[in-house]
């Protein structure tokens, strides 16, 4: 109520109060500008990496649903993605169906996909579904060569990228931006609507105690299976944009690595808060390639190093990290109501 | 008539079982003490009643069969459980913990109804509500524990060691709580407790349980004047 109203209080386990939510709506007001100023002010290249690093924080955006709010583990996300990806592709390279509508039809298939793949999978847990989605990863690359026939083997299909309207005036690197730009924001608008309703609520009881959550009436299976499916579904949308982006899709882009980036990127970026997944993207755009200038085996040993220093300084990840920070900066300010 | 009718109860984990045989009835508005040693399988019992743990056996609540049943299918049909350990809900809020409790309800109205009628139980919750509910002192999460568990509108509250790790006196105001809520509310409790006092001095029954078995059964006034039971549970010779 009043800068002077004392409030004692046992040490929190964790501050669930932002400082103020005025800050948040700013912050983000402020950072949506700037996505929109960015891609006028970069040079394509860069606005293309910006495009990936979206690409990737929506499917983040999934495989935090699963790990960081439903408490489960993913080592196959990279899997959804690629059917997303190839849905994308198939459809355009053999339905010609228009490209926007590619988007739905994909999330739909991984959200199938996942939801059968979920049933069996979601009633094991820790090590053995750690395994099972592993499993998932692995088998794809061979599966997607063996149906050569619609998935151009391990060829790949190449595709046209989707032209700017001429109306827009814009170049096709920020065309694409622009796609990925509103894809993501709606993502992100779902997903932020999914963890308020009464199934967020629901896998935050399951995620804190299963056995509480299970007494109170929150059905287990059911729950970790609905979040595994969605987590397929924002990875198939994004393997779509993915097709979109690049044009092209081949087995190889969608090895067992790329499942164990994203999730090295999301436990970076930050489990189970919203500006994770960005970081996330940010990771996974950036480290694989810069490592591996260093050295062909740098990625691995960089991942693993990084993992286990933000376990260690930081185990909220970046976005815990940098809302620390923000938080002591804006307690600085003095704060009159 | 609800009351809980529990006959030849088997329960455990995997191939190992805990509970050989156990029957006992609570009538309905009565409160039942379990005491047992540790391992026992006091918690294990709670739970097979609950459904969190396999059964086989016969379990009725007012006629309906819960033997079987799945944890969400018992919770509608009224069952309450608070876990060994409270089961708090760390990170979330003490609002989003007590609004769970009222998961299986429908019905907005009411719940803001039931809210207001657990703060007045637990005045304490309603000056933390937007804090984390890991920030909450043992006792305070005791009785959020218990407030969420009331969000259901039980029939029959389960509750296990509710005293566990708390100074004497928020046991004896828990207790007190527990019992207004019994009276006020004619709800049935199951109370699993290593303070036999306190669980004698509000139960009508109460069993003894030992290694998966019911050993002694009886009022609350002829357990607490057992020889065995005053010996082994509270600490003094009759
Ligand atoms: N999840 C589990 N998996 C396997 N065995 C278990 C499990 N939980 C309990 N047990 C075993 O079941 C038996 C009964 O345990 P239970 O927790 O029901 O005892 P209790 O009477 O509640 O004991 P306490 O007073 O210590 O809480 C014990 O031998 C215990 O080792
Ligand atoms: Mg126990």
């Amino acid at each position: 109520m009043s800068a002077t109203k004392v409030v004692t209080e046992p040490a929190p386990v964790r501050e669930r109060r932002p400082p103020d939510p005025r800050w948040r709506w700013a912050g983000l007001a402020l950072l949506l500008a700037a996505a929109v100023y960015a891609p006028f002010q970069l040079v394509p290249f860069h606005v293309f990496q910006l495009t990936m690093v979206l690409v990737y924080a929506v499917a983040l955006l999934g495989l935090n649903l699963l790990v960081g709010h439903a408490g489960q583990i993913s080592l196959g996300h990279g899997a959804f993605f690629a059917v997303g990806a190839y849905s994308g592709a198939i459809l355009l390279d053999r339905w010609d169906l228009p490209y926007p509508l590619t988007l739905p039809v994909a999330a739909g298939v991984a959200f199938v996909l996942g939801l059968a793949l979920g049933v069996p999978a979601m009633r094991l847990r820790g090590l053995y579904l750690a395994l099972v989605t592993l499993a998932i990863a692995i088998f794809l690359v061979p599966l997607l060569k063996r149906f050569e026939a619609v998935t151009g083997g391990s060829m790949g299909l190449t595709l046209a990228k989707p032209a700017p309207p001429g109306w827009s005036g814009l170049a096709e690197d920020q065309w694409l931006y622009f796609l990925t730009l509103i894809v993501t924001v709606a993502a992100f608008l779902l997903a932020a609507g999914l963890l308020r309703s009464r199934v967020g609520r629901a896998l935050h009881a399951l995620r804190d105690n299963e056995t509480a959550a299970e007494v109170m009436g929150v059905r287990l299976s059911f729950y970790k299976t609905l979040a595994f499916a969605w987590s397929a579904m924002f990875a198939g949308a994004a393997g779509c944009v993915y097709t979109w982006v690049i044009g092209f899709v081949s087995p190889d882009s969608f090895t067992v690595n790329l499942s164990i980036t994203l999730l090295a990127g999301l436990v970076v970026g930050g489990l189970g808060s919203l500006s994770g997944p960005v970081l996330g993207g940010l990771f996974v755009m950036f480290v694989p390639s810069i490592s591996q200038d260093v050295n062909d085996a740098a990625p691995g040993v960089i991942f693993g190093l990084l993992i286990i220093v933000v376990m260690y300084v930081a185990p909220t990840g970046l976005a815990g990290l940098a809302a620390r920070l923000a938080g002591r900066l804006v307690k600085k300010i003095p704060r009159k109501e | 008539m609800s009351d809980l009718v529990v006959a030849d109860l088997v329960a455990g984990y995997g191939d190992a079982r805990v509970l050989h045989g156990v029957s006992f009835t609570v009538r309905e508005g009565e409160v039942c003490a379990i005491l047992g040693p540790n391992g026992a399988g006091k918690t294990t019992l709670l739970r097979a009643l609950s459904g969190v743990v396999r059964v086989r056996g016969t379990v009725t609540l007012g006629g309906t069969t819960l033997a079987g049943r799945s944890p969400d299918t018992i919770a509608r049909h009224g069952v309450a459980h608070v876990p060994e350990g409270r089961g708090t809900f760390m990170p979330l809020t003490v609002e989003e913990n007590l609004r769970l409790g009222a998961y299986v309800r429908r019905g907005g109205a009411e719940v803001e109804e039931d809210l207001g009628r657990i703060y007045t139980y637990f005045p304490v919750l309603k000056t933390r509500l937007k804090q984390a509910a890991g920030s909450l002192s043992g006792g305070e999460q005791q009785m959020l524990a218990l407030g969420r568990a009331l969000m259901l509108r039980p029939r029959l509250l389960l509750l296990d060691e509710p005293s566990l790790g708390l100074a004497p006196l928020v046991t004896r105001e828990l207790f007190r709580i527990v019992q207004a809520i019994n009276a006020e509310e004619r709800t049935t409790v199951v109370v699993v407790e290593q303070n036999a006092h306190l669980a004698l001095g509000i139960a009508q029954q109460a069993h003894v349980l030992e290694t998966g078995r019911i050993v002694l059964s009886g009022t609350a006034a002829e357990i607490r004047a057992d020889e065995q039971v005053a010996q082994s549970y509270l600490g003094y010779r009759v």
